[in-house]
């Protein structure tokens, strides 16, 4: 039985390294049998050092005191407690943090040794009050802002072009985000000294890069792997359309009503019909036909007319513009 | 609801029964009393039956039409829903309303000498836009004026049994059926006008078959309804006939074109050729002479026309905007138009159709008499006409 129990021991540490699930059970008897015989006698030495190693604990265990947010005065100066950035620490932040899955029925586990809110990054150096004092440090090396750009519509006036890129920063192994290559480049069209021909040609050539409410054109320049090729790029097509919006070329002559941006009503089938209406109904003296027209376009009814045609077109239609037309044939007509 | 409906006509028929000798004299006295002195005006009910008289003071109340009126000039122009209501209440009434009589009031004062103006009656589903035009046309019915009603231009559109290709004009089609429909009712409304126009052009229909020049209207309609096949090319003989001698010095009538769902014309069809491809609007011989009797500018008369969703294809069912509806092409031939609105019923006008429904006994429901079953009905169907009609239907 001992023999034999002294083998079980002798391959204790074979049984649980090389196979944990060959004959579990038979084993773990004989493991149970090898312990239970060995406790009287022969064996001494283990338990002695167990015994060793208690003590020397027992020793050694400083008793934590009370964590040192209770101490901490309401008024203190949180800046100096958390000075830079650095992992959470329990014991030096009062706030009743909790993080994590919860357990059954109940709550998050809370903040003391919670590996959870030491994983995440935290911003407890960067309070209002720290940013103010870091400003404030920081005001002794800047200049003062020119007095010109005093207001936003004076920024806009002198540069009128703006560029936005985004830094990324955040806890990962990379500080390099592929995000921060993206450049918007924006600019008011109006700023731009544009013709009315050029500036419907750069609206086409926009297309829905340009904000009709707010006249703002934007590009987005991120086909180039840094941020400063982008934004050389975004200039060079800034410089491109304006120049070609200023060209004309042999095919816009071309251009038929159908391509037209907006109503016009000279040359359009209304103007023929109410011109013709007109003649018929006598309205303007006789005369040359080029005479009558001018004198008949040259009326203040007719003018009005024009004026609600192109409103109802350009507008849309609405009770209101329908409103509109409606008075105009009235007055147009002599109703 | 249904049940009770139903006892209350059972009891109505039975009392009828009983007293069916006395309530016969009774009624004779009625109608006496009513030659010899006026029966209390009821407020929603005007005595002006002549469309001309009306006048601000009578809108919002019913006036009546004469039932030979009704076969004369409505064969075919009313709404389905309205003539079932004639039937029902046994009288035509109808509502005057601003829009109509805001039409009306122009073309009394037209100088016909100029030419005719269009007039579009445009305004939400179920606003009454086709009564409007129905008492505009009356006005120039009882006015002694020709009437060229085409009570739904969107039915030329679509779901045409017999398409045949012109013999006229063999990029065009014709539809026989139609054509000789529209035909029959025309002689059925304008008797009078037959036999006094004639007409100013030979028309050849076959080898053999011709209207010489200086015959009758009359025989040339005639001759479309007897003959279907040329049935849509006299339809466009007519049309022209009337465009041409309109306003003429020498012709002594006045001619009111009225084309309800006017979009329509201008629309896409769902005719298919033989080779599946639709059928464009100006292919149809109907419709391209119908929209040259609209475009065209002629003297002595005046177009009135509505719009309508119901019935147009490929239109949103919440379009109602003439340039939404007619489209640019459209637009741009109708214009110079007068579009007038159609609105929902004001407060008086829904008050007034309210009585008059009481009064018929339309609204038998002991809840709708009261002012909470007024709201409800307000509430329901926001004083639409239409909508209206359909919700007190079962009341």
């Amino acid at each position: 039985m001992a023999s034999h129990a002294s083998k079980a021991f002798l391959s204790l540490g074979r049984i649980h390294v090389s196979g944990v699930g060959l004959q579990k059970s038979l084993s773990r008897a004989t493991y149970a049998t090898g312990v239970s015989t060995h406790t009287g006698g022969g064996n001494k030495g283990r338990p002695d050092r167990g015994g060793q190693r208690q003590g020397f604990l027992k020793k050694n265990r400083r008793t934590s005191g009370e964590p040192r947010t209770d101490k901490m005065k309401v008024d203190q100066d949180w800046t100096s407690v958390y000075p830079t950035a650095t992992p959470f620490r329990p014991s030096t932040v009062p706030l009743p943090v909790r993080m994590g899955y919860p357990t059954k029925g109940g709550v998050p586990p809370g903040k003391k040794g919670n590996l959870e809110l030491i994983k995440i990054p935290n911003f407890l150096h960067l309070t209002p009050v720290a940013i103010r004092k870091h400003c404030e440090a920081l005001k002794s090396f800047c200049t003062a802002w020119p007095s010109a750009l005093g207001t936003d519509a004076q920024c806009d006036e002198h540069f009128p072009v703006k560029v936005e890129s985004t830094d990324y920063m955040s806890a990962a192994p990379s500080l390099r985000n592929p995000s921060a290559r993206v450049v918007h480049l924006r600019v008011k069209l109006s700023s731009l000294n544009l013709d009315d021909h050029a500036r419907k040609k750069m609206l086409n050539l926009v297309r829905d890069r340009y904000c009709k409410d707010t006249d703002i054109l934007t590009i987005t320049a991120e086909r180039c792997p840094l941020r400063k090729q982008n934004h050389e790029y975004a200039m060079y097509l800034l410089t491109v359309l304006y120049h070609e919006s200023w060209k004309t070329e042999a095919w816009e002559a071309e251009k038929t009503v159908a391509d037209m941006e907006e109503y016009s009503w000279e040359e359009s089938p209304s103007q023929k019909n109410i011109l013709s209406m007109l003649v018929r109904m006598k309205v303007a003296g006789e005369g040359e036909d080029e005479e009558v027209r001018e004198q008949l376009l040259g009326r203040k009814e007719v003018q009005e007319y024009k004026n609600s045609v192109t409103r109802l077109r350009n507008e849309g239609e609405s009770e209101s513009t329908i409103l509109q037309y409606k008075e105009a044939v009235k007055k147009v007509l002599n109703l | 609801m249904a049940l009770q409906r139903l006892s209350f006509r059972l009891r109505q028929t039975v009392t009828h029964v009983r007293s069916l000798h006395t309530s016969s004299c009774g009624q004779q006295q009625a109608a006496e009393a009513v030659e010899s002195e006026p029966e209390p005006l009821s407020v929603f009910r005007t005595r002006e039956n002549d469309p001309a008289c009306h006048s601000e003071q009578h809108m919002g109340q019913y006036y009546t039409l004469p039932s030979t009126h009704i076969r004369t000039l409505f064969p075919h122009g009313l709404p389905g829903r309205y003539q079932q209501q004639l039937k029902t209440f046994n009288e035509a009434c109808m509502m005057v309303r601003k829009p109509s009589l805001e039409v009306i009031s122009y073309l009394k004062k037209t100088d016909f000498s100029k030419p005719s103006l269009r007039y579009l009656f445009y305004g939400l589903n179920g606003t009454g836009k086709t009564m409007s035009l129905c008492h505009t046309v009356h006005y120039c019915y009882t006015q002694g004026w020709l009437v060229l009603h085409v009570p739904d231009a969107h039915i030329w559109m679509k779901n045409c049994k017999e398409l045949m290709p012109s013999s006229y004009n063999d990029t065009r089609f014709d539809q026989p059926l139609q054509a000789s429909e529209w035909l029959r009712n025309f002689r059925i409304t304008n008797e009078p006008f037959l036999s006094k126009i004639k007409t100013k052009q030979r028309y050849v229909w076959t080898k053999r078959e011709s209207t010489e020049e200086g015959s009758l209207l009359g025989q040339l309609v005639d001759q479309g309804i007897s003959r279907v096949k040329s049935s849509s090319d006299v339809v466009g003989a007519v049309l022209k006939e009337l465009r041409l001698q309109s306003g003429q010095p020498e012709s002594d009538f006045r001619l009111a074109v009225a084309v309800d769902g006017v979009n329509g014309l201008w629309g896409r069809s769902t005719i298919k050729k033989k080779d599946k491809s639709p059928v464009e609007s100006d292919e149809l011989t109907l419709v391209y002479n119908l929209k040259k009797l609209l475009t065209k500018d002629w003297t002595g008369g005046a177009i009135i026309t509505t719009l309508s969703q119901t019935g147009s294809l490929y239109t949103s069912k919440f379009d109602y905007l003439p340039q939404e509806l007619l489209g640019e092409r459209g637009f741009d031939s109708m214009d110079p138009f007068l579009p007038v609105s159609v609105p929902n019923y004001s407060e008086k006008e829904f008050e007034s159709c309210y009585l008059y429904w009481m009064d018929r006994q339309w609204l038998q429901h002991p809840q709708s008499r009261t002012e909470e079953g007024k709201k409800e009905i307000i509430f329901l169907c926001n004083r639409n006409p239409s909508m209206m009609d359909r919700i007190c239907a079962s009341l």
